[in-house]
């Protein structure tokens, strides 16, 4: 689903983001991408949605290496991946429906499609009774769970996730991991950025940790020991 | 395709209404620039109306000998009917000129009663077409006019053409140079209201992209609001043009002569409305194009 192969990404003369990431997840895994503030988790998810691209490497999405990908193709890659922002990117000025409205009309649904699939994922965020509130007005934990509606708009196929839980308390943060579960049981490919370590450790995923670009360790179950890069985290 | 237009419409409309005071001050701002380039193009015209007046009114005056035998008069009538540049003409007798004279001294008609014979000349009155009007075809007609047999003398007012012919030249090639210098800062100033107007939705037009909209797709929508902006501010500023040339300008006596405003006679002619509502539509188009582009490196 998501490959890639000794990436590295430089920004400037020799500011490294990413250096020699090897990274494969597989259809329908749900993946955590651990590490502290500035390791290069959100390049490496920039990466996969191509707001960047590599120095050097090769990433492969979908079976679609992004790296030779032509600038017009873009548009369509994205709309196979559903995006969660830790800052929501939430129109201030529309309504929640309209917000997730504006991917259907992106997708080339009608209006009818369009409703139906909002009602349906507002449902499943638990915020159908706030369809016609604007987002400032709504919790961050509610807002963070809008910016998953909206990511769940296309059906993607690989659900990115920076931060999710970045703004949230500890039970919020618990309901949004809940809800990728739920989104990861019906076949959708998460991938999960996050600083919170203990978040990764009780979620049980594979967790894939970065420190200052790089790959240090790797986990799979939840009860297997903390390396000396993750202790240093917590 | 119409019901994509349709919806591209409904959507700039609606971002339009959304934008609110910041929509409608920017289509202040393009109106104010239009109605600047409408006061210019209004001069313009009434300069032109006014040359094209006194040209269809000039003529020129071929005075005839006194002693010109029937057989030269009739061959200098053909060789004036037959003159490319002659666009009609009429003959006026001697008795014709006196009584004109005797009226234009009406009250002092005893100034004529020593003269004793008809002093006056027999004349031919010509209308000149509009192609040979310039001081240069003038001055070669007057010529080839007094060469010809029973012509006594030519008169048309050879300095007041040249002023006239020097004066319009002046004006076109300022016409030109202000029209392009107004057109140009206009265009600057509506381009960047409008891009001012989409940097102020810099967010949508990321989240647009970060979905999967493609370039067009995104352009599409504020291209047609910079359309319906640069458009509606261009038609506004005709609003107010017109309404000062019909109501205000008489009020306040400008109705000079160049500026006729009798029942809003003499406003802009419908081709240059149209041009000016295109041009604000073009420049809304060119203004949002460049400012979204800028968002657009994907």
């Amino acid at each position: 689903m998501i490959q890639m192969f000794h990436v590295y990404k430089t920004f400037g003369k020799d500011l490294e983001a990413l250096v020699d990431v090897d990274l494969h997840i597989h259809k329908g895994e749900m993946v955590f991408l651990a590490g502290p503030n500035g390791a290069g988790k959100s390049t490496l998810l920039r990466l996969i949605f191509c707001d960047e691209l590599p120095t050097s490497g090769q990433i492969l999405v979908n079976g679609r290496n992004i790296v030779r990908m032509k600038p017009r193709a873009v548009p369509y890659l994205r709309r196979t991946l559903g995006i969660v922002f830790q800052d929501f990117k939430l129109l201030r000025d529309r309504t929640i429906e309209e917000n997730l409205a504006l991917v259907a009309s992106v997708a080339g649904m009608t209006t009818i499609q369009a409703q139906r699939k909002i009602a349906q994922l507002l449902k499943l965020v638990g915020l159908s009774h706030k369809a016609q509130m604007v987002p400032y007005k709504l919790s961050s934990g509610e807002q963070q769970r809008v910016t998953m509606a909206r990511a769940l708009m296309n059906d993607p196929l690989i659900l990115l996730a920076d931060e999710p839980t970045g703004n949230l308390d500890a039970e919020l943060a618990a309901d949004v991991i809940r809800l990728l579960f739920e989104i990861n049981a019906q076949g959708t490919t998460v991938l999960v950025a996050t600083h919170n370590l203990k978040l990764a450790e009780e979620a049980g995923c594979r967790t894939v940790f970065l420190k200052q670009g790089r790959i240090v360790e790797e986990w799979q179950r939840v009860n297997r020991p903390i390396g000396p890069a993750q202790q240093k985290m917590v | 395709m119409i019901e994509k237009l349709k919806h591209l419409l409904a959507h700039a409309l609606i971002n339009l209404v959304r934008a609110g005071w910041g929509g409608l001050a920017s289509i202040a701002s393009i109106a104010v620039s239009f109605v600047i380039i409408g006061i210019f193009l209004l001069l313009i015209q009434h300069f032109n109306a006014l040359v094209a007046e006194w040209k269809e009114q000039f003529q020129v005056s071929v005075f005839l000998d006194d002693q010109i035998t029937p057989l030269q008069f009739e061959m200098l009538r053909r060789r004036i009917e037959n003159e490319a540049a002659v666009k009609a003409f009429t003959l006026t007798t001697k008795e014709e000129a006196l009584a004109s004279f005797r009226r234009e001294l009406k009250g002092q008609e005893s100034l004529l009663e020593g003269l004793g014979d008809n002093p006056l000349p027999a004349s031919f009155q010509l209308k000149i077409r509009g192609g040979y009007q310039s001081p240069e075809a003038l001055k070669g007609l007057s010529a080839f006019l007094s060469r010809l047999e029973g012509v006594e003398d030519i008169q048309y007012g050879k300095e007041w053409v040249e002023r006239i012919s020097h004066a319009a030249r002046l004006i076109r090639l300022l016409g030109i140079i202000i029209g392009s210098v107004l057109t140009l800062g206009s265009a600057m100033i509506v381009s960047k209201i409008i891009q001012l107007a989409v940097y102020a939705r810099a967010q949508e037009i990321e989240i647009m992209r970060l979905v999967g909209a493609t370039k067009a797709y995104i352009r599409a929508p504020f291209l047609v609001e910079g359309v319906l902006q640069g458009s509606l501010g261009a038609g506004l500023a005709l609003g107010i043009l017109f309404a000062a040339y019909r109501f205000v300008a008489p009020t306040f006596n400008l109705a000079s002569p160049l500026f006729p405003t009798a029942a809003g006679q003499g406003f802009l002619e419908s081709s240059m409305m149209v041009g000016l509502v295109g041009g604000g539509a073009v420049i809304g188009a060119l203004g949002s194009s460049i400012a979204v582009s800028r968002f657009l490196k994907m």
